[in-house]
């Protein structure tokens, strides 16, 4: 047999002879008793002042005290978690004051445009009775209160008005003394959703005292503000939050994959690509026979390349791109990263981009190393790559280019318009034979024919790991940056 | 990696409210959990965030959420709801440039102070700071595996430059800590509140919506949960909550030591500084300068033993941090008496292993002197402790 007991029936009610608080204890409990809940399906979350000493008379009932304004949050919380539990039906019952309501604003109507199942009882008493008689925001107009001594001036909230515009499903405004109490805050708990009870009393220590509001004077002090009373009921109740998140991940298949260009690392990543290093792949006849079997592929292609550029193990190669925002400089970034991977070197992104992320430039600053990278930042950058003029004039900005080495290769777009730089200037119509788009990834395929750090072979994972487009897209991309270096190269020769 | 990290420790309640640089947790979580049986929701403010949490847990989900310093500022009223309540709870507090909105693109450690020392009555919050991807994954599984072993909240300290760097990553080589999970009441117990032998003890949790009656409360309270005016009982309840974690701190106390025994020189770094400081002691010893170096994992409680025993015949201690004051070198600074103490400050940007390396150097390194550099503003600064030292001491 379920446990069906709600106020302890040897309860003391800690409240002044004439509180409402005693009232509305009391029409709880019929309510419950009406309802014939399980005790255990119910938590009652108080919150500070008067109301918040509820707790203790309900011995059977799962109760929460929290801090000021907060019940309503926690509530959230509690019965969020309905959607995911096994278990599920925590059905709870949030008594707060007008003092609460107000700090707490936020968390009811967020209650309400969520739709959690949640009931709150707000103990509307018109003022902080627990700390003195302070006003509060529910506080009519005129009263006279310990802190507004010359009648109070400013207008009170109507809490139902406010959260009818947050798509509140059961909204009531009843007095304590209402005989049919219960019966309305047993209908708020029915209610399957988000359900208010506006609850009209007095605070016999503070409110009645120099306030005309006992018995008859409360009604016209309802009146006087306004205040409808009775309740209102949406007419086809909304499916709660955790009733449509349910649905949602019903219709779930898969976890989705990590995105490209999220900046998540992505763990599933082969690990014999990196440990232990790969043997390096067939390069078109341009590997030499007699390898160190011991240094990374890339390693020994950038050596067997002869170039310039060599990663050493003691010090990291740092690279920095820098474009237009949506021409996808930081993506392209990335599937460079994600091909040094798979040549057995570390490497590092970060990225860079102004407060409203889609405008202006966009960078990105590698970091390649065969060793595991400590510090992530740069002091000079090893290779520079502006694909657009925002990018260029935020290399300039940001000092990237004042900290240039001579001799730093810097591959600019042709249509960047440039002033004396410093270093090994390349220059490629990425921009207008690539499309603006393509031009990050041209440019990495730029470079990379000047200074093969990255062997071809290592993209073949990046692109089998990418749609079918996109592939298509990349593929194109870094041959036309390729094309250019060839045919720099046979300029030279 | 710090959603990874808590996907893999169980966690199954999210709720998040979007702030640079911590929003992809928040959206890596929401794009994860659903797939995996969790929540993952968007809060109003974070305010909100963390009471959501703090509602999951006590129903028994594990439960975080992830913010940085203007949201962490808003969230400490409810940690310190989470310690009082016993209520297991992970906050990711990745954080930026402060005071106030700061600069949200930039990295800093300034928010130690404000991390740890959040609470009315100025309890212990463990705070664990990864310096990069990996450590983010594990830490944060450790910050889990406490915050259910305590019941208490714990936070996860990275920043900017940690959270949103991409890097390269060994799955293999990741630490993968078996889940703790809290320690939940017999089924039959008449209550689930704070009942416990001796005052270091973890209460056995029973969720709110379970058979046994629970009493949750945040404020003063005896063993049954309510509400009390202090007792020997309540104040014994309120040492408990300190008690219980001393009595864990040197099981939960991670560092990553790198010592050398002819060192008369220890740097001390933590999280994103950690990094370029390892770098610079590489620096360092190849020039033939011998010299110690401590990266604190846990930055509370602090690790003394790893602190005493890395220190030991140290004749300088160096800390290395991305803040103006020296926040954990104040912190430090009474463990390390006859000591010359001495910081590596700078803020805006990151330290670098060259300006630590000039830095120590300057100071007069391994050879205690009496000399004092001037300051140079465009680089990492060395700052003294406010008390007076003696050379050679």
């Amino acid at each position: 047999m379920e446990n069906t007991t709600y106020l302890a029936a040897d309860a003391k009610l800690p409240y002044c002879r004439g509180c409402g608080h005693a009232l509305v204890v009391r029409q709880l409990s019929r309510a419950l008793e009406g309802l014939a809940l399980p005790s255990r399906s119910l938590v009652l979350t108080t919150d500070i002042g008067c109301v918040g000493l509820a707790d203790s008379l309900f011995p059977y009932v799962h109760t929460v005290h929290t801090t000021h304004g907060r019940s309503t949050a926690m509530a959230i919380g509690m019965a969020l978690a309905n959607a995911v539990l096994p278990a599920s039906g925590l059905k709870p019952i949030v008594m707060i004051g007008d003092g609460g309501a107000m700090i707490g604003l936020l968390h009811l109507v967020h209650a309400a445009q969520l739709n959690v199942d949640i009931t709150v009882l707000v103990h509307n008493n018109f003022l902080f009775g627990m700390t003195g008689g302070q006003h509060s925001a529910f506080t009519p107009l005129d009263w006279s209160t310990s802190t507004t001594p010359e009648g109070n001036r400013v207008p009170p909230l109507d809490l139902l008005a406010l959260l009818r515009a947050a798509h509140a499903g059961f909204l009531a405004r009843q007095f304590a003394t209402d005989g049919d109490l219960n019966a309305v805050i047993a209908d708020a708990i029915a209610y399957p959703g988000f359900s208010l009870v506006e609850i009209l009393e007095i605070c016999t220590g503070y409110g009645g005292l120099k306030n005309k509001s006992k018995g008859a004077a409360l009604r016209e002090v309802a009146d006087s503000q306004g205040y409808s009373i009775g309740r209102t009921e949406a007419e086809r109740p909304r499916p709660t939050f955790a009733q449509l998140y349910r649905i949602d991940i019903e219709s779930k298949a898969a976890p989705l994959l990590i995105k490209e260009g999220s900046g998540v690392v992505d763990l599933r990543v082969d690990d014999a690509a990196h440990h232990p290093l790969p043997p390096p792949p067939a390069e078109e006849g341009s590997q030499p026979q007699g390898r160190e079997e011991s240094r990374p592929a890339s390693l020994q292609h950038a050596a067997s390349a002869n170039s310039r550029l060599e990663i050493r193990d003691s010090k990291p190669l740092h690279i920095v791109i820098a474009g237009t925002a949506g021409e996808r400089v930081q993506s392209s970034a990335a599937l460079l990263c994600r091909a040094a991977l798979s040549a057995g070197l570390y490497a590092t992104q970060k990225n860079d981009n102004p407060v409203t992320q889609g405008s202006g430039f966009s960078l990105s600053e590698i970091c390649l190393s065969p060793q595991p990278i400590q510090y992530t930042g740069m002091e000079s950058a090893d290779a520079v790559i502006a694909v657009s003029q925002d990018g260029w004039n935020e290399l300039k900005a940001n000092g990237t280019l004042a900290a240039l080495a001579s001799g730093t290769l810097l591959i600019i777009d042709s249509e960047i318009e440039i002033d004396s730089p410093t270093g090994r200037l390349l220059r490629q119509p990425f921009r207008r034979d690539a499309t603006p788009k393509r031009a990050a990834l041209a440019a990495i395929g730029f470079w990379l024919g000047n200074e093969p750090v990255v062997p071809n072979a290592a993209w073949d994972s990046v692109l089998d790991s990418l749609s079918i487009e996109r592939r298509a897209d990349v593929s194109e991309a870094l041959r036309i940056g390729a094309n250019f270096a060839r045919q720099g190269d046979a300029r030279a020769a | 990696m710090v959603a990874e990290g808590a996907l893999a420790a169980g966690c199954h309640f999210f709720a998040g409210y979007p702030i640079t640089p911590a929003s992809e947790i928040y959206e890596v979580m929401v794009r994860e959990l659903p797939g995996r049986g969790g929540l993952a929701l968007s809060a109003p403010d974070e305010i909100s965030s963390l009471c959501y949490c703090v509602g999951a847990s006590l129903r028994g989900l594990k439960a975080m959420t992830a913010t940085s310093g203007p949201g962490w500022a808003l969230m400490i009223e409810t940690v310190q709801y989470a310690l009082m309540s016993e209520t297991p709870v992970v906050i990711a507090l990745v954080q930026r440039l402060g005071p106030s909105t700061g600069g949200a693109t930039q990295g800093a450690q300034g928010d130690i102070f404000l991390a740890e020392f959040c609470t009315s009555g100025g309890y212990t919050v463990p705070v664990f700071a990864p310096s990069n991807a990996a450590e983010c994954y594990e830490l944060t599984r450790q910050a889990f595996n406490w915050s259910e072993r305590l019941r208490t909240p714990v936070v996860l300290l990275s920043d900017k430059e940690v959270g949103m760097t991409t890097e390269i990553i060994d799955e293999a080589a990741l630490a993968k800590a078996a889940n703790v999970e809290r320690t939940w009441g017999d089924a039959g117990a008449p209550v689930a509140a704070y009942d416990i032998e001796r005052v270091e003890d973890v209460p056995c949790f029973g969720p709110a919506g379970g058979e046994v009656k629970v009493t949750v409360t945040g404020s003063a309270h005896d063993r049954q949960g309510r509400l009390r005016k202090p007792s020997p009982e309540v104040v014994e309840l309120l040492a408990h909550l300190q008690r219980k974690i001393e009595a864990h701190a040197a099981d939960m106390a991670m560092v990553r030591s790198d010592l050398d025994p002819e060192a008369s020189c220890l740097l001390v770094s933590y999280g994103i500084t950690a990094r370029a400081a390892r770098q610079a002691v590489g620096m360092l010893r190849k020039e033939g300068f011998p010299i110690s170096f401590l990266q604190i994992q846990t930055l509370f409680p602090v690790p003394t033993e790893a602190l005493h025993r890395a220190a030991a015949g140290i004749r300088t201690v160096f800390v290395a941090e991305e803040n103006l004051t020296g926040q954990y070198r104040a912190v430090l600074a009474p463990l390390l008496n006859g000591r010359r103490l001495l910081g590596i400050n700078k803020i805006g940007s990151m330290i670098s292993p060259t300006e630590i390396v000039r830095a120590i150097r300057r100071a007069g390194g391994t050879i205690p002197r009496c000399d004092w550099p001037g300051e140079h503003p465009s680089e990492a600064e060395v700052r003294e402790p406010p008390r007076p030292w003696k050379a050679g001491v």
